[in-house]
């Protein structure tokens, strides 16, 4: 993050140093000084409207009175909040709002603090009711930065000015997110119906209008969510060199500009509000391209609708070489239209083109296409050869670990190659990251139970990008707890994305920032305002671990689920080839020399290669055993009948099915 | 492109070839009192006479002189012919002005005090004492041709600033010639020049400009006159304007009621753009621009720079804070300068004539210092009890006295002068003890008025002056916005106070508390229509304060005006019987036989005033 230039300010005769762009109300509240508010609210910008928080300021030599809740201090100035100008006009202010609404206990509580107890403004205007709108437009303010919507706005001008929704009806629109009524300081907007009717209503809205808070101040300087979604970790990274490119040898490439976030929102993204998948979710992470005119394919010519891209099918394009936005809008539209996965489709294409690039297979066994990496036409036709049931995408269509098969079988191609760059696990394409230096992510992938995607354990954001995963000690556990946790999610049907995208400001300074605790808590108190049962860690944990160890015995019965299962394609611990290696060459011969402690002088590129294969292999091997006694495995992977009876899952058939496999 | 010189000399050439031309005054004024049809007529007879290969008529902008429209015009010896009617008027100017050679003497001004008729404008002094720059062309050109605009020296310094200038040179020439934005604020506009241009240089963005012509004060028509009379004139300036703060796109906010002034500057933009003076590559050089009109629905506030913006996006025109300003992020965000339609259009003659010359013009020094004093002419709009109704342009630093009485020609029907109201409707009420103060700036914001938009508004001794109060509080109240609450809760509070005062129900501590909140009104609203909403009550408070005691504690009105407060009455002695008064009166109020006395039954008088208009023997008297 950046930090803002300091700026020097005297606050009632004490000099301060606060950050340049504060608001001054922010810094004089810091300072303890109570400034009287009606408009300002902590989560929402700021206003300036009802003008109580005037302060006498001088800049530059000149006195002048301004509001310090919208005034962002931007050079240095001397500040009195109080001062008899201040004072004097703040009451009359509170008169003001006084005869108005004498009986809204937020006014009165104001006109007390200004010490004013009768109002001069008494007359045809006001009006009795204690929970009388004060116009200070949390409502309007929140529906658009909460919820991103334009159904609450001021009508009318001047004394008339009141909140109403377009032309005086109800709107269509609103999707009861409530948090106009959150917000609202006087009860004037109510809440007629809780759906659902819920435990604890108050207890759900409390955590939930946090989230949306969170949303509206602190995504747009995090992930950008509602601005690209989930697309915007396509620049991350590649700045980490996590990026997969051409089946996943490389973690950046420098045409990735044409495929990131800044080019998706400039030239693709048409339609930014909130999907409405959940009612009241304000995270707006699904974009759209609208009027998308496609090239190829049964609907080649039309102005179609893309639902995406998302991070995965942009980066799709990247690991198939394509950094084409018009492609991957293409390819997404397709994939979506065909039912086909946009992850295992490009994964697979990936695999297929480095095989062709590497004489594994030829235009033969291609149909003709010129599968090389970048060659998106070709990539289009095959999408819909797959689609037709023709050609050779009735092949590709079937993944990477039937490929593997067909091609060593019939055309004797080199199986170990295939299974070193074959991006599968358990028969499924691994989804698009590059997982060399993570080995808390190769487990996460490996280890996961329905195979290996992001879904069940994403660590590779807190172990490469925050570093929150320093120790073998935290990435064991973090394969513990993280799949547990992520489970979880499954059990209640909640979505995870307002779990760990958008953090709270002071995450860091938890005691497991990794776990964002704070929105881990939100969950447990969803779960309760909505049910009325009370949730903590080790409750959520039992829950989920029934439910994993019950599909990891599952998987055994399906003969998966063993140690032999969990094992990932070298490619994903490491470069299998040497251009890989000698891409970053500098960074695998400094692990070699100051991790591996073998120095990599004079040694040749498959010598180092080698070496370094086996040192992570090992590592990996390690991981697995470690992480399999936290489980409460064996060391095949199986559950433990012990386990099953600590769950309470030791039913008779699930524990014939362990001794049964028991290796 | 044609060269410009080349055309200048064509269109010259053309006019000079005439005998000679009719300038037929086609502003708003002058049209509504029948304009149209003189120009029209005119034409009919001259080509009924076969004359129109000798004389040519041109339909301009507002004269100026609107209180005597319509308005011809003979050049080119000037002859200044008002009032004129299409029937018989017009043939009596072709017959015996154009073809014998002699001046229609009864269709020439008259002064009305001392009678004397005057042949040509110059010798009016409603127009000798006027200096015009802003109006340069007034009067002069037909508006709707591009030609006439180039034939006097249009477009030329744009060119040379295209040819040889600079960004920063030309910044630096605005900001030395130390013109103030003409809109209201008085900030000078090469400073909010250099700001917008730093701004974008600094985020690399490509900065608007804008043209305020939303000029919402009543009685004020000088932005609309200037885009009538010479549209040409505010697009030249825009174009000095975007090349030097690097704009390439250009906006004017221009009001729905304006519709002639709209569809003048339309075609003037269609015009230029044919001729390649809007669009790329301007005098094939690097700098592309061009401007749409953006049309505003009336709201008083959206004269305010950021809630005009705000307008301009498709919101509601509502204002925000300017802690940030325009020039920062202004329209669309953009680093956006905006200046009024009058200071748009001195900037052409400022780059032409150069700053020395501008700053030369009007009070204070400015070339050091552009706030230390205001430079140039200011446009006027002249209304109210005057003679001289109209549009004037005097330097800055006459004297309010040179303005009523001699351009404007004092107050009619003898009556005495009592205020002058300056600054559109938030200004404030200047009395006769300051009628020698200069008029430019600092003064009028010293005097507790301030420059506005340059509306000014003249009042005799028959106007309350609580009651002005009372009007501009109203029409303020009615055009706030409401978003803040000094604003919005304070006006309304402030008008009931002066209608009770106006209604005879004015208590003690009335005027304290009109001083207090109009204080607190003024300094914490969000913009300046709040900002300034003060104004009318504290300088009519501080200038006749014993009128606000006439009406609480009196319950008397001096004016005569306010109703609650009047009696009508008929003066025996004077009354002569002619019924006049009683024929005339709405409700039956006054009874009376012929040749007798009459009298009014103050129960069924409405106070509206007809008896005492039209009595021709001041029997009617007002208490």
């Amino acid at each position: 993050m950046i930090m803002a230039d300091k700026i020097s300010i005297v606050i009632n005769g004490k000099p301060r140093e606060i950050p340049e762009g504060t608001f001054l109300l922010d810094a004089v509240r810091k300072e303890g000084i109570t400034v009287p508010t009606l408009c300002h609210h902590k989560d929402l910008m700021p206003s300036g409207t009802c003008r109580l928080c005037i302060c006498e300021i001088e800049v530059r030599g000149k006195k002048k009175l301004v509001t310090a809740c919208n005034y962002p201090v931007r050079e240095p100035l001397e500040v009195w909040t109080d001062s008899e100008t201040v004072t004097r006009h703040r009451r009359i202010l509170a008169e003001m709002y006084l005869g108005r609404w004498p009986n809204v206990r937020a006014v009165r509580e104001i006109a007390g603090l200004c010490g004013v107890s009768e109002s001069r403004f008494k007359g045809r205007y006001t009006e009795e009711d204690p929970q009388s709108c004060i116009l200070c437009g949390h409502c309007v303010r929140a529906c658009r930065e909460f919820a991103l919507e334009r159904i609450l706005d001021f009508a009318g001008r001047g004394i008339h000015r009141h909140i109403a929704m377009p032309f005086n009806e109800v709107d269509p629109h609103c999707i009861g997110c409530t948090s106009c009524a959150y917000v609202c300081p006087t009860g004037a907007i109510q809440i007629v119906d809780d759906l659902n009717q819920p435990v604890d209503p108050q207890m759900i809205r409390d955590h939930g209008m946090k989230v949306n808070a969170e949303m509206a101040n602190l995504d747009p300087v995090q992930c950008r969510m509602r601005e690209v979604g989930t697309a915007n970790i396509v620049d991350v990274m590649n700045q980490y060199d996590l990026l997969p490119v051409k089946n996943y040898k490389y973690g950046s490439h420098p045409e990735v500009w044409k495929i990131d976030s800044k080019m998706l929102k400039a030239k693709y993204f048409t339609q930014n509000m909130p999907d409405g998948c959940w009612k009241g979710c304000s995270m707006a992470c699904a974009k759209t391209i609208d009027d998308f005119e496609l090239r190829t394919g049964p609907y080649k010519g039309q102005k179609v609708c893309v639902d995406g891209p998302e991070y995965e099918t942009a980066a799709g394009g990247s690991n198939m070489g394509c950094f084409d936005a018009d492609f991957i809008a293409e390819f997404n539209f397709y994939c979506d239209t065909y039912g086909i996965d946009t992850i295992s489709a490009a994964t697979t294409i990936a695999f297929v083109m480095e095989c062709f690039e590497n004489g594994v297979i030829d235009t033969g066994v291609t149909g003709g296409l010129e599968l090389n990496f970048g060659s998106g036409d070709e990539v289009l036709e095959l999408l819909h050869q797959m689609a037709r049931g023709e050609g050779f995408g009735v092949d590709v269509g079937q993944g990477i670990r039937w490929l593997k098969d067909k091609w060593e079988n019939e055309y004797g191609a080199d199986r170990k190659f295939m299974d070193d760059i074959g991006m599968e696990t358990k028969g499924l394409e691994v989804s698009e990251y590059v997982t060399k230096e993570s080995l808390a992510q190769q487990c996460g992938y490996g280890m996961a139970i329905k195979g290996p995607q992001h879904d069940e354990a994403w660590l590779i954001f807190m172990d490469m990008v925050n570093n929150e995963l320093p120790t073998y000690e935290h990435k064991a556990e973090a394969l513990h707890y993280f799949p547990l946790w992520r489970t979880w999610f499954g059990l209640y049907g909640l979505c995870k994305l307002c779990w760990n995208d958008v953090v709270p400001a002071d995450n860091k300074m938890t005691s497991e920032p990794q776990k964002v605790p704070d929105h881990v808590n939100n969950y447990f108190k969803f779960v309760e305002g909505m049910t009325g049962i009370k949730l903590d860690e080790q409750k959520m944990l039992d829950q989920s671990a029934r439910v994993y160890n019950l599909q990891r015995v599952m998987s055994r019965m399906l003969g998966y689920g063993t140690r032999r299962d969990d094992y990932m394609p070298y490619r994903a611990l490491g470069p299998v080839t040497a251009e890989e290696y000698e891409s970053r060459q500098d960074r695998y011969d400094k692990q070699l020399r100051e991790i591996v402690g073998v120095d990599p002088e004079g040694r040749s590129t498959s010598e180092k290669i080698k070496i370094l294969r086996d040192y992570r292999e090992d590592q990996y091997d390690k991981t697995v055993s470690v992480v399999y006694r936290r489980r409460g495995w064996d060391d095949n992977g199986v559950p433990t009948v012990e386990r099953l009876k600590e769950l309470g899952i030791d039913l008779p058939e699930l524990v014939a099915i362990v001794e049964k496999n028991r290796g | 492109m044609q060269d410009l010189e080349t055309i200048s000399r064509e269109v010259n050439r053309d006019l000079r070839a005439y005998k000679a031309t009719l300038m037929v005054c086609t502003g708003t004024g002058c049209i509504s009192a029948g304009a149209f049809n003189v120009r029209d007529a005119l034409n009919r007879i001259l080509k009924e006479k076969s004359l129109e290969s000798d004389y040519l008529v041109i339909g301009t902008g507002c004269n100026g002189f609107c209180a005597v429209g319509p308005i011809v015009v003979v050049q080119p010896e000037g002859i200044f012919y008002q009032k004129v009617k299409a029937k018989g008027d017009v043939e009596e100017i072709v017959e015996k002005h154009l073809q014998k050679g002699s001046v229609v003497e009864r269709l020439l001004y008259r002064d009305p005090a001392t009678g004397q008729r005057f042949q040509t404008m110059a010798d009016i002094g409603f127009f000798s004492k006027q200096r015009p720059i802003a109006l340069r062309n007034k009067g002069i050109i037909d508006p709707e041709n591009i030609e006439h605009y180039i034939g006097r020296g249009g477009y030329r310094a744009i060119r040379g600033i295209l040819e040889s200038g600079s960004p920063d040179e030309v910044i630096e020439s605005v900001i030395k010639s130390g013109i103030r934005g003409r809109g209201g604020g008085g900030f000078p506009a090469g400073i909010k020049w250099r700001s917008a241009r730093e701004a974008a240089l600094q985020r690399r963005e490509i900065p608007y400009v804008v043209c305020n012509a939303d000029e919402g004060d009543p009685g004020a028509f000088m932005d609309r006159s200037i885009i009538e009379a010479d549209p040409h004139s505010v697009i030249e300036g825009m174009m000095i304007g975007a090349f030097s703060v690097g704009a390439n796109e250009g906006f004017v906010y221009v009001r729905k009621e304006y519709p002639l002034a709209m569809a003048r500057l339309g075609k003037a933009i269609r015009q230029a753009r044919e001729r390649g003076l809007l669009g790329k590559n301007i005098f094939e050089t690097e700098f592309s621009f061009d401007i749409h009109i953006h049309r505003g629905a009336g709201a008083f506030v959206c004269g305010e720079s950021t809630a005009l913006m705000a307008s301009m996006s498709g919101k509601a025109g509502e204002p925000r804070a300017k802690y940030v300003h325009n020039v920062e992020y202004g329209y669309r965000d953009k680093p956006t300068v905006l200046n009024n339609v009058e200071t748009w259009a001195n900037i052409p003659v400022i780059i032409e004539k150069g700053s020395d010359w501008f700053a030369s013009i009007g009070t204070g020094n400015v070339r050091e210092n552009p706030w230390g004093g205001s430079s140039g002419t200011k446009v006027f709009s002249l209304v109210g009890a005057i003679n001289n109704t109209g549009l004037v342009e005097v330097p800055m630093g006459v004297t309010l006295r040179e303005i009523i009485y001699e351009i404007g020609g004092g107050i009619p029907g003898g009556r005495r002068f009592k205020a002058v109201q300056t600054g559109g409707p938030s200004g404030g009420c200047i009395p006769v003890e300051k009628l020698d103060m200069p008029v430019d700036f600092d003064s009028l914001t010293e005097a507790g008025s301030m420059m506005g938009s340059g509306g000014m508004i003249v009042m005799d001794d028959r106007t309350c002056m609580v009651d002005v109060a009372k009007y501009f509080t109203g029409f303020l109240m009615d055009e706030s916005c409401g978003k803040c609450t000094p604003c919005r809760e304070g006006l309304p509070a402030l008008y009931e106070t002066l209608d009770r005062i106006c209604n005879g129900q004015g208590k003690e501590g009335d005027i304290e508390f009109l001083e207090e909140v109009s204080e607190t009104v003024s300094a914490t609203s969000l913009c300046q229509l709040g900002g300034t909403a003060g104004n009318p009550i504290l300088s009519t408070i501080r200038y006749f304060r014993d009128e606000y005691h006439a009406h609480i504690r009196d319950k008397r009105c001096p004016a005569g005006h306010c109703k609650a407060l009047i009696t009508y009455s008929i003066n025996h002695e004077k009354c002569t019987g002619c019924t006049l008064c009683a024929l005339k009166c709405p409700s039956g109020a006054i009874t009376g036989e012929k040749k007798q006395t009459h009298r009014i039954d103050p129960l069924k008088c409405i106070k509206c005033g007809i008896c005492f208009e039209v009595c021709n023997f001041d029997a009617v008297e007002v208490k």
